[in-house]
């Protein structure tokens, strides 16, 4: 089963992905990119539909959980939660790109 | 993620879809809610928020895919490389294809058969609850298939409270005139409660009213779906209009659908059977037909029929039949299920048939998984880097079973493709005894089942080789010479050689008690000359020809212009043919001879015949003279007998000379039945009914003193001479006679049909098409599974040699002989051929139970076929040995080593 863990740019958006959700709890798509823009204080831009192929796919290799709620205003949305699994692969991913970030940190500092 | 959960994903795709489409149209209407709240008019809203959601549609899909393609696609990818793979070596995929075609296709052809014959014979609704309710008598010596009498049918239908109901019948045949050619047809008369009993109802109008069923009522006919079909042209008012049965007008009140086929495929028309109880206890004329009450068995019927049975003579003081039936007869019920009447016979046959082609399929696979460990072998190095590269055992175990499963999945569609073809000729070829032969075809369970021999076929193939010996725990530098795993895969091998060796041997075993069965059957004596005569019967309506007299005038004007036609050397007549079966019987009495208790009167076939009937069947006269065209005209009060009832009443006796008098009742005029007829002659026996059946006692009378039109049946006088068989001898081929005999006829009488046409041959043909289909079957599998089975020795014994060429080598470089070298070889193949053939015959001798039913003359564990069989086997698996012992004795030393 392909993992995608080589993928860097996808590797990242599945970082920020589980690292909002696993700090803020239960998000529906629209929250969590909010929480994107905001985090990154919109020096991140990205398409909002792009999400969905990524909360998809993780859901699918059991790293998110998705429910159905209803938002603030009253509209249905999916809801999704971190699993167990998917904590493993946020610290997973965390230390791939502390080491990631250190080399090309080290890398920029030789050049 | 498993295969079951990949499935389910595909069949959720709508659902899924379903899920993706609401959670954007919320995603959408949030931004858009932002950008209300921030100030936007509607359509900026609308149009920001698809702005910032990016393609909608596209996204969607994009996501849809990612869950779907991720679960099929490592699937997809797995058959697709398998698929690649396989066709890279076409000769190994196509040889494993067509063995498997070959093996499924006979597998599926079978079962197609044995669906529609064994499992559902009888297409009525809960027909496992109907039974024929037959008799039999011990004292007779005729353990089953007496019928049933009207005394007996009224006793139960008062008095058994385990039947629902009773149906009494009776089959014949009748001449049906008027709208086109005069032709015969089957009809049955049964009571009125035939529909009720068999819970089918006519298609078109309506059956018989009880009222219908009493003597003098209106006649009235119910017809086939296929006579109203062929005749009638499936014209929508036949209810209404007349027919003309014999002479007699009779309206048709129904249709019944093309799937009713009671008492058989062949009957075209139903009558109400018109009795009464006040009829009295009359004889075996009936058979019957009941359905039991919900939980009840048969035995509980027949326990249940016993006592009444016993208790007829209360029912019937005073009647003569029903005293000669209790006291000298001694009945019991013999009833059994409606499906072991119909198909008991043939049962034992299609089931070993079945497991016969099943064996060869357990060959075939054996065959394909050892050219699957040679192919494991092969690529031993490619899975090497797999497992290198980190692929797990079960994805080495996927890499292998995708492979078996295509080639399972192709060989079961060849298969299938080859099945229906088979079908097809059995159809056309298959024996008459078959019930719904024509409705044989592969349909959906038949596909179900082939598509499950295919995957059980690919698990087995596939996971011998994974099982035992395959490289699933090979390295890269494992070279895969002298080590315990090649020995291990080697030790398998023989295994499955030993193992097709065994079945093979089973199966020609089989079929070689089959051939001689076969063999036996056809050299039985018919008693007669099967070669070129022709036979056709005519039934003489009893409206043109009410008497006896009558009747045995137009057969003398037939018999002189059939006598007259160019070609024919004799012609004669009688009421019943060799090995035809339905033949009148009665008890007989030796006049002079005091009749005690305890020993009852032998039970004899009647034939009323015309002048010359022995010289023209070709029949041995063996004592005194036969029947004469002079005795018919005189009328003369004389009977021949066969050989067998002369032995059972004139055991070291003169039987020329001795008086018979058939056992009926005393009528009115004092005398009795027939006779007392003079014995005059004796000849052979002649089978009546199957060619394996011990001789039947028959009595011969001239047609002038046999039954007619004018007699009861309860007169017991003879056969009724207004149906009768011709028999034509020729000098020229009987079929090329064929319409010179209708044209005789119908100078006679136009109005009369000649039915039943066909040679003596093929009626001694037909006698034995049961036994030739199941010996054909067998055969057809024995050789398949040898053919094989000597593959597989052949590509084992070879696989071993290529294995051991250095081996070989270093042998010879060393100075063996290459003889030895051979002898080695053969030795080692020998071996295991011997092993096999040795289990072969054990299973063979344990299971000789099961074949000795189909069996004739010979007994299951006949030696001369068990030594003949396993002789020819280990000399065909010696020859399939020696080939590569020879190539091996051959090599060139020095090319042996360096071929490592």
């Amino acid at each position: 089963m392909p993992k995608h863990s080589n993928d860097r740019l996808q590797g990242t958006l599945d970082l920020l992905i589980l690292k909002l959700l696993d700090r803020s709890g239960p998000l529906h798509g629209y929250g969590l990119a909010q929480r994107i823009h905001q985090a990154t204080a919109d020096s991140l831009r990205i398409e909002e539909g792009s999400l969905y192929p990524a909360l998809q796919r993780m859901t699918h290799e059991k790293w998110l959980k998705a429910q159905w709620g209803t938002t603030d205003t009253g509209r249905k949305a999916r809801f999704y939660t971190v699993t167990a699994a998917g904590r493993k692969q946020l610290e997973e991913e965390e230390r791939r790109w502390v080491t990631l970030t250190e080399a090309v940190n080290r890398a920029l500092r030789f050049a | 993620m498993s295969p079951i959960r990949r499935l389910w994903n595909v069949m959720r795709r709508n659902q899924l879809d379903d899920e993706l489409r609401r959670e954007v149209d919320t995603h959408l209407a949030l931004i858009e809610d932002e950008e209300r709240a921030g100030g936007a008019s509607e359509g900026v809203a609308r149009r920001h928020a698809r702005e910032r959601f990016g393609s909608t549609l596209v996204h969607r899909e994009q996501a849809l895919d990612t869950v779907i393609m991720t679960s099929v696609e490592s699937a997809w990818k797995e058959t697709v490389f398998a698929a690649r793979r396989l066709l890279r070596s076409p000769a190994f995929s196509l040889a494993a294809v067509l063995t498997l075609a070959l093996a499924i296709g006979a597998n599926a052809a079978i079962f197609g058969v044995v669906e529609r014959v064994l499992l559902n014979p009888l297409p009525y609704p809960d027909s496992d609850r109907l039974i024929d309710l037959d008799h039999g008598s011990q004292l007779l010596n005729l353990p089953s298939g007496m019928g049933i009498t009207r005394g007996y049918y009224y006793q139960y239908l008062e008095r058994a409270h385990r039947l629902e109901g009773i149906a009494l019948y009776a089959s014949g045949a009748e001449t049906i005139t008027g709208d086109g050619e005069p032709q015969r047809i089957r009809v049955t008369r049964a009571t009125t409660s035939l529909a009720a009993v068999m819970r089918v109802w006519p298609e078109v109008g309506r059956w018989f009213t009880e009222d219908e069923g009493k003597p003098g009522g209106p006649a009235r006919a119910v017809l086939s779906h296929g006579l109203w079909m062929r005749r009638y042209g499936g014209d929508p008012r036949i209810v209404g209009r007349s027919i003309t049965l014999s002479g007699v007008q009779a309206d048709v009140i129904g249709v019944m659908p093309a799937s009713f086929a009671f008492p058989d495929a062949r009957v075209e028309a139903w009558l109400p059977q018109q009795i009464t109880r006040s009829m009295g206890f009359g004889i075996w004329l009936y058979a019957a037909v009941a359905r039991m009450r919900d939980g009840v068995s048969v035995e509980d019927v027949r326990s249940e029929l016993n006592p009444l049975i016993a208790d007829i003579e209360n029912a019937f003081p005073g009647d003569p039949f029903a005293i000669g039936n209790s006291r000298n007869i001694k009945t019991t019920s013999t009833a059994r299920t409606l499906k072991e009447a119909t198909v008991g016979e043939i049962a034992r046959a299609l089931w070993m048939v079945l497991a016969s082609v099943g064996l060869v399929l357990l060959v075939a696979c054996a065959n394909i998984a050892n050219l699957f460990l040679v192919r494991s072998e092969a690529r031993q190095r490619e899975v090497g880097v797999r497992l290198a590269l980190g692929a797990g055992r079960a994805g080495i175990a996927r890499y292998f079973i995708a492979e078996s499963v295509l080639l399972s999945l192709a060989g079961g569609a060849a298969g299938l493709a080859l099945a229906w073809g088979a079908v097809r000729l059995l159809v056309s070829a298959g024996p008459a005894t078959l019930p719904r032969l024509g409705e044989i075809r592969l349909d959906g369970l038949a596909v179900a089942y082939t598509f499950l021999l295919s995957v059980v076929s690919a698990v087995a193939f596939g996971a011998i080789p994974l099982w035992h010996g395959a490289p699933l725990g090979a390295t890269l530098n494992e070279g895969g010479r002298g080590n315990t795993t090649s020995r291990e895969r080697h030790r398998v091998r023989r295994l499955l050689m030993g193992a097709q060796v065994a079945m093979a041997l089973v199966l020609l075993i089989a079929s070689g008690l089959m051939i001689r069965s076969f063999q036996k059957l056809r050299d039985v004596d018919p008693g007669f000359n099967p070669a070129s005569a022709l036979a056709f019967s005519v039934a003489l309506p009893t409206a043109t020809y009410p008497s006896r007299v009558s009747a045995v005038a137009a057969h003398r004007q037939i018999l002189d212009r059939l006598s007259a036609l160019p070609g024919v050397n004799a012609a004669s007549a009688s009421t019943c043919l060799p090995l035809s079966g339905g033949c009148f019987g009665n008890t007989l009495l030796v006049r002079g001879r005091p009749q005690s208790p305890n020993s009852t009167s032998p039970p004899a076939r009647f034939q009323a015949v015309a002048g010359g009937y022995f010289e023209t069947m070709g029949i041995r006269l063996l004592r005194g003279r036969t029947i004469t065209r002079g005795d018919v005209e005189r009328g003369e009060l004389i009977a021949v007998i066969s050989e067998a009832l002369a032995r059972r009443l004139f055991p070291g006796e003169e039987p020329i000379g001795q008086y018979l008098l058939s056992n009926a009742p005393p009528r009115a005029d004092g005398t009795i039945g027939a006779g007392p007829l003079e014995i005059v002659g004796v000849v052979a026996d002649t089978p009546v009914q199957t060619l394996a059946e011990s001789p039947v006692s028959q009595l011969y009378m001239p047609m002038s003193i046999a039954g007619g039109p004018e007699f009861p049946a309860t007169a017991l006088v003879g056969p009724d001479v207004s149906n009768i068989n011709f028999v034509v001898r020729s000098s020229i081929a009987p079929a090329a006679l064929t319409s010179a005999v209708r044209a005789a006829v119908d100078a006679v009488d136009p109005q009369l049909a000649i039915a039943r046409v066909t040679t003596l041959q093929a009626i001694v043909d037909r006698a034995s098409a049961q036994m030739a289909f199941t010996m054909v079957m067998i055969a057809i599998a024995a050789i398949v599974a040898l053919l094989l089975g000597i593959v597989g020795i052949y590509g084992v014994m070879s696989y071993i040699v290529s294995q051991r060429t250095s081996e070989i080598g270093v042998r010879l470089a060393l100075g063996a002989e290459p003889r030895s070298v051979e002898a080695m070889i053969l030795r080692q193949g020998g071996a295991v051929a011997v092993a096999g053939a040795t289990i072969g015959v054990m299973v063979a001798l344990a299971s000789s139970r099961l074949i000795a039913s189909l069996l004739y003359g010979i007994t299951p564990r006949d030696p001369s076929v068990f030594v003949g069989t396993t002789l020819m086997l280990l000399i065909v698996s010696a020859l399939a040995c020696w080939l590569p012992a020879r190539r091996a004795a051959r090599l060139s030393p020095l090319d042996a080593l360096r071929a490592d």
